[in-house]
C-alpha cells in the first residue's frame, strides 16, 4: 500500500501523506525560523565578536597596526593599571554573583512557596529593580551622599558613607543590586516549575523543611548556576557602575580601563580586544564550572504529571521577620536610589553653586514641554519594543537549541558566541559594531546601515540575547522531551508543535523576557551612546547630556519617567495575559 | 459505547536498520516485518534497542543506515527521513507526555488537528473516544487533575482519536500499578484490535507481551533473537536468551546422556532428567536445563522427578507457589493447590515439554 496514494481509513477524513524529503545536497535556502535565526545569528553576534576579537591577534586585519599575528596585545593586559583592573573585576564579580544568587534563592523561596505578606511589594518591584540600569542605581546613591548632594543638603554628614560607596564596597554593592534580579527571576522561574513531590518525597521519609529546602536547591542548581554565571558575567562586563561609583572613586575596573583605553587618542583597539577576550576567558572558566558541577545529571522536572507546589503558611513571627527581611532589602536595593533620584528630580538648583533651594515639580514640567527632554523616551519606547520581540524570538529559539539533548555542533556554536556575547562589555560590543558595518567588504554587500536606527536596534538585539537566552534555559530545561514528541507524532510540524506545546509551557517566562529586554533596552547605556542615529538620542543618552551640563534636576525627572514608563509597559503586560491568555497557559506555574 | 469502523491496517517493514550512539550501537543490522492488523510486541531489557526501534519508527529517532517500509512505501532510510507527523501514526509513551496545559478534552483533540477535523464531528470523536477508555465526564480536567491511571487513559484516547493506521506503545504501563496494569492492557488489547490498526508495543515484562501479542519479538544488543507466537516462543526459544528472557523456574547444568529429536536426557548428578531441545545436542555434549514454571509439580511417583526441600511458600488466591531447593539450585514458582510447609522433602515432577536444554557455555 502506498502512502500517499490511498486513504487511511474508509471512514477517515483523506489523509494525505507526504513524499518525504530525500537528503540532497542543495543550493535552495528555506526561509524557515531556524534560517533566519542562523543569519540574525552571524551577522549581530558572530562577525562583530570575531572581527573585533582577531584585533588582538591581528591588528593589520583591521588596519590597526603592521603585524598579521602578535600577542604584543596581551602584554599590558596583564601588568599595570589594566592588571589591577582586571584583578578587582574578578573579585567584584565573584563577590557579586555570591551573594546576589544567595539572597535571590531566599527571596524565590519566600515568594513563591510561603504566604509572606510582603511577598506582593516584591513581585511588584522587582522589575524596576531589574529596569534600574546600573549606572541609575549608581546615580541615586550619588546624589545623596556626594558633595553638595541631597543629605548634606538635609544638613546631614554622610562623609563615612560617601567614602565606602565610593570604592570596592560600593561597588560591589550596586553589582549585587544589578544581577539580584537577574538570578531572582531565573530561580524563580524553575521554582514555579517545580511540584511539590520532591518536598514531600523529602517530608515523608522524615527530612525537615531545611532538608526539604536542600532538596529543592539541588533540583534548582541549573538555574542557581544559571543565576551566578550570569550575575558574574553582568558585573564584570559591567560599564554603568564603571562610568560612575568607579570613576569618582578612583577604583579602577576592567571596562572603565577599556573605557579609558578607547577614549585615548590614539585609539588602541588591539589592547582593548585583548582586555576584552580575557574577561571572555574569565566568563567561559565560569560556564565550564558551572557545566561540570551539573554533568551526567538530569533536572528535567517538569512533566505533565507535575502536581503544582503547596505554599508554606508562617506564623506570626515567621510573616514578621520575613517582611521585615523583604522590606530592608528593598529599602537598600530600591528605596535608597529610588529617594535620591526623585528628591534629585525634584530639588531646583541641584548642581548648580546656589545656595537657596525648593522642592517642586518644575523638572518634570520642563521634561513632558520639551521635545529635547522627551523625544529620547519615545525613540527608546520604539526601539525597545522592536528588540524585545526579536530578541525574545531569537532566544526562544537559541534555548530549545542550548536544551536540546542531542550534543550537537549547533549546541555548542550556539553557547559559545552567546556566552562570548555576556562576557563582552557593551561599550566593547557597540565598538565591535562600528568597525564591522564600516568595513569595505560589509558596505560592498550592500549592507550600508552605520548611523541608523536598524543598526542600533541589531545591537541592543545582539547586546540583549544571551542574558535573554540564558534565563529561558532553565524553563526550557524543565520540558520533557516527550511532549513534543508526542506533538510530532501526532501530527504536528515542528515549528507548529513548538508553538502549540512549548510555547504555552513557557508563556509567562517568554513574557518576563520580553518585559525584562524591554525594559533593560529602554535605558541602555553604552551601546545607545555609541551607536545612536545622528539627532535620535535614546534616553540614555538624553539623561547623559543633561547631568552633562549640571542639569540634575532634567536628567533625574527623565530617569524617573523613564522607570515609570516602563513600569506602566509591565503592568499593560501582565493585565493582557492575565485577562486574555487561556487558562491553561496561566495554570503553568500557578500554586494552587 | 460506539463501535469503531476498523482502519486500513499498516503493514511495517525493517530492514538492516542500524543507529549507533558514540560507540554504543543500539540497534545492529535490525531486521522486522510487522504484519498489517496484528499486535506485535517487542520485548527485551534495558539497552536491546527497543524505545530506538519503536521511536525510529515513530520518525524521533534517525536510522544511521537501513530503511523502514510503511506498505511498499520507503518512510525511512540512512539519507531520507519522513517527519514523525507525516506518518499517520499515533502513540502512547510511557510517561504519558501530556501537554499540562491542555484539558483531557484539548489533549484527545489535538490529534485531530491532522484529519483537519473541527466543529460537531471532532467534539463527537472526542467525546467518543473520552467514553470509550471511561472518562467521559474528565473532559475538562488538567492533567494534573487526573490519577496516573486516567492521565494514562487520555493518553490512550489521544492515540485511537485519529484512528491511525499504526499505533505504538512505549511501555505505556511501567509507571502503574499493578491493579490498573492489568486493567489498562486489556482495554489497549481490546481498543487495538477495534480499531483494526497494527499495532507495536515494547516492554521489558514478559506476562505482558504473552497477554498482548498476536507476535513476540525478543531483543538483545540491538538485534532480533526471535519472532514468532507467543506460544511458539514460550514452547520453542530461539536460544538460551530467549528461553531465560520469557521466564523459567530454575536452571540447572548437566550432561547430555542421549538425543532423540527434540527430545533429550539430561544427567543432573545421579538424575536424569528428559527435556525438549530446539538446540543442535549430542550425548556427552554439557548443557544448561532451562525450567519454566509451568513444568513443575509435587510428585513422588519418581518419573522425571528431583528431590528438594521447600524454603518458602506464598499464598497466591488460586492456590500457593512454593521455593524449593535441590541438589543442583532452587526451583520457584513450584504450584499446588495445597500448602506445603516449609523444610519439608518432596519430590518435584518435571514436565519434559516444558524443561529446555542447550548447549552450556
Amino acid at each position: 500500500m502506498a502512502l500517499d496514494s490511498e486513504p487511511m481509513s474508509r471512514s477517515l477524513v483523506p489523509f494525505s501523506a507526504p513524499k518525504g524529503g530525500k537528503r540532497m545536497p542543495s543550493l535552495k535556502i528555506r526561509l524557515t525560523p531556524m534560517t533566519v535565526f542562523w543569519t540574525l545569528i552571524i551577522f549581530i553576534l558572530v562577525i562583530p565578536i570575531v572581527l573585533f576579537l582577531s584585533v588582538a591577534f591581528s591588528p593589520r586585519l583591521l588596519s590597526q597596526g603592521h603585524q598579521w599575528f602578535t600577542l604584543s596585545s596581551f602584554n599590558p593586559v596583564f601588568t599595570g593599571a589594566y592588571g589591577t583592573a582586571l584583578l578587582h573585576s574578578l573579585i567584584l564579580g565573584i563577590v557579586a554573583a555570591l551573594g546576589a544568587t544567595s539572597i535571590a534563592l531566599s527571596m524565590a523561596w519566600l515568594v513563591i512557596r510561603t504566604n509572606t505578606p510582603t511577598r506582593v511589594i516584591w513581585n511588584t518591584t522587582i522589575f524596576a529593580l531589574f529596569l534600574a540600569p546600573s549606572y541609575l542605581i549608581a546615580l541615586g546613591w550619588q546624589r545623596l551622599f556626594e558633595q553638595r548632594g541631597v543629605l548634606e543638603i538635609m544638613g546631614f554628614n554622610v562623609t563615612p558613607i560617601r567614602n565606602l560607596l565610593y570604592g570596592p564596597v560600593g561597588i560591589c554593592l550596586v553589582l549585587m543590586v544589578k544581577g539580584l534580579p537577574f538570578a531572582y527571576l531565573v530561580i524563580a522561574n524553575a521554582m514555579r516549575g517545580l511540584g511539590e513531590e520532591f518536598e514531600q518525597a523529602v517530608r515523608v521519609h522524615g527530612g525537615s523543611r531545611l532538608e526539604a529546602f536542600k532538596v529543592m536547591a539541588s533540583l534548582l542548581l541549573p538555574a542557581i548556576f544559571s543565576g551566578l554565571a550570569i550575575v558574574f558575567a553582568e558585573a564584570i562586563s559591567d560599564f554603568g557602575v564603571a562610568s560612575t561609583l568607579s570613576n569618582v572613586g578612583h577604583f579602577s575596573v576592567a571596562t572603565y580601563q577599556l573605557y579609558q583605553g578607547i577614549n585615548a587618542i590614539p585609539v588602541n583597539f588591539p589592547v582593548s580586544a585583548a582586555t576584552s577576550l580575557t574577561l571572555l576567558a574569565l566568563v567561559i572558566l565560569a560556564i565550564l564550572f558551572q557545566n561540570r558541577a551539573l554533568r551526567g545529571r538530569s533536572f528535567r522536572t517538569l512533566s505533565g504529571r507535575t502536581r503544582p507546589a503547596t505554599i508554606t503558611k508562617l506564623s506570626k513571627f515567621g510573616k514578621f521577620t520575613t517582611s521585615t527581611y523583604i522590606i530592608l532589602l528593598l529599602l537598600i536595593t530600591l528605596g535608597i536610589p529610588i529617594f535620591g533620584a526623585i528628591s534629585a528630580s525634584m530639588l531646583q538648583g541641584l548642581g548648580s553653586l546656589l545656595s537657596h533651594y525648593s522642592i517642586n515639580f518644575s523638572n518634570y514640567s520642563r521634561v513632558l514641554h520639551s521635545r529635547f527632554l522627551r523625544n529620547p523616551l519615545i525613540y527608546s519606547t520604539e526601539m525597545s519594543l522592536i528588540t524585545a520581540t526579536l530578541a525574545v524570538g531569537l532566544a526562544a529559539i537559541a534555548s530549545r537549541v542550548l536544551t536540546s539533548n542531542r550534543n550537537s555542533r549547533a549546541k555548542r556554536f550556539v553557547d559559545f558566541f552567546l556566552l562570548a556575547a555576556v562576557a563582552l562589555p557593551g561599550i566593547v560590543f557597540a565598538i565591535g559594531y562600528i568597525f564591522t558595518y564600516n568595513l569595505k567588504f560589509i558596505n560592498d554587500i550592500g549592507l550600508h546601515i552605520y548611523g541608523t536606527s536598524l543598526l542600533l536596534a541589531l545591537a541592543y538585539t545582539a547586546n540583549a540575547l544571551p542574558s535573554t537566552s540564558r534565563s529561558l534555559v532553565g524553563n526550557m530545561g524543565q520540558i520533557q522531551e516527550s511532549m513534543m514528541d508526542a506533538a510530532r507524532v501526532h501530527g504536528s510540524r515542528g515549528f507548529r508543535a513548538w508553538v502549540d506545546v512549548t510555547m504555552p509551557l513557557i508563556a509567562r517566562p517568554l513574557l518576563i523576557a520580553w518585559l525584562l529586554t524591554f525594559s533593560g533596552t529602554l535605558l541602555e547605556l553604552p551601546v545607545s551612546e555609541l551607536l545612536y542615529p545622528p539627532g535620535s538620542p535614546p534616553v540614555a543618552v538624553g539623561i547623559e547630556l543633561s547631568l552633562a551640563g549640571f542639569d540634575f534636576g532634567g536628567g533625574t525627572a527623565i530617569e524617573v519617567l523613564s522607570i515609570l514608563w516602563a513600569l506602566v509597559v509591565v503592568a499593560i503586560a501582565f493585565f493582557l495575559f492575565n485577562r486574555f491568555a487561556p487558562p491553561g497557559w496561566k495554570r503553568i506555574g500557578n500554586l494552587r | 459505547m460506539n463501535e469503531y469502523a476498523p482502519v486500513e491496517a499498516q503493514r511495517v517493514e525493517i530492514k538492516g536498520a542500524s543507529k549507533n550512539y558514540g560507540t554504543l550501537a543500539a540497534l545492529a543490522n535490525f531486521d522486522l516485518t510487522i504484519e498489517p492488523g496484528t499486535f506485535t510486541v517487542l520485548l527485551g531489557p534495558s539497552g536491546s534497542g527497543k524505545s530506538t526501534l519503536i521511536r525510529s519508527i515513530a520518525g524521533i529517532e534517525r536510522l544511521d543506515s537501513g530503511s523502514i517500509y510503511f506498505g511498499d512505501r520507503k518512510i525511512a532510510d540512512g539519507d531520507f527521513h519522513t517527519a514523525p507527523e507525516k506518518r499517520d501514526l499515533a502513540m502512547v509513551f510511557q510517561d504519558y507526555a501530556l501537554w499540562p496545559h491542555m484539558t483531557a478534552y484539548e489533549n484527545v483533540g489535538y490529534a485531530l488537528k491532522r484529519r483537519n477535523l473541527a466543529g460537531d464531528e471532532a467534539k463527537r470523536r472526542i467525546m467518543e473516544a473520552l467514553d470509550r477508555v471511561g472518562l467521559s465526564g474528565k473532559g475538562e480536567n488538567y492533567p494534573f487533575q487526573l490519577s496516573g491511571g486516567e492521565q494514562q487513559r487520555v493518553a490512550l484516547a489521544r492515540a485511537i482519536v485519529g484512528r491511525p493506521s499504526l499505533l505504538l506503545f512505549d511501555e505505556p504501563l511501567s509507571n502503574l500499578d499493578a491493579d490498573l496494569r492489568e486493567r489498562l492492557r486489556v482495554e489497549i488489547a481490546t481498543l487495538t484490535r477495534e480499531i483494526g490498526a497494527t499495532a507495536c508495543y515494547i516492554t521489558h515484562d514478559q506476562s505482558e507481551a504473552f497477554a498482548l501479542a498476536d507476535k513476540i519479538g525478543v531483543l538483545r544488543s540491538g538485534k532480533l533473537q526471535q519472532l514468532a507466537a507467543p506460544e511458539e516462543i514460550y514452547r520453542n526459544p530461539a536460544n538460551r536468551f530467549v528461553a531465560a528472557f520469557t521466564g523459567i523456574s530454575g536452571s540447572f547444568s548437566g550432561q547430555v546422556v542421549s538425543v532423540d529429536g527434540s527430545r533429550v536426557v539430561v544427567a543432573l548428578g545421579e538424575h536424569h532428567i528428559q527435556c525438549h531441545s530446539t538446540a543442535t545436542l549430542k550425548a556427552g555434549d554439557a548443557a544448561e536445563v532451562l525450567i519454566r514454571p509451568s513444568a513443575t509439580s509435587f510428585n513422588n511417583d519418581g518419573i522425571n522427578t528431583l528431590p528438594a526441600i521447600v524454603q518458602d511458600v506464598a499464598y497466591r488466591g488460586r492456590g500457593y507457589e512454593h521455593v524449593v531447593s535441590c541438589e543442583f539450585g532452587l526451583i520457584s514458582n513450584v504450584f499446588s493447590a495445597q500448602s506445603v510447609a516449609r523444610d519439608t522433602h518432596v519430590h518435584i515432577q518435571i514436565d519434559p515439554s516444558n524443561s529446555l536444554a542447550f548447549p552450556h557455555n
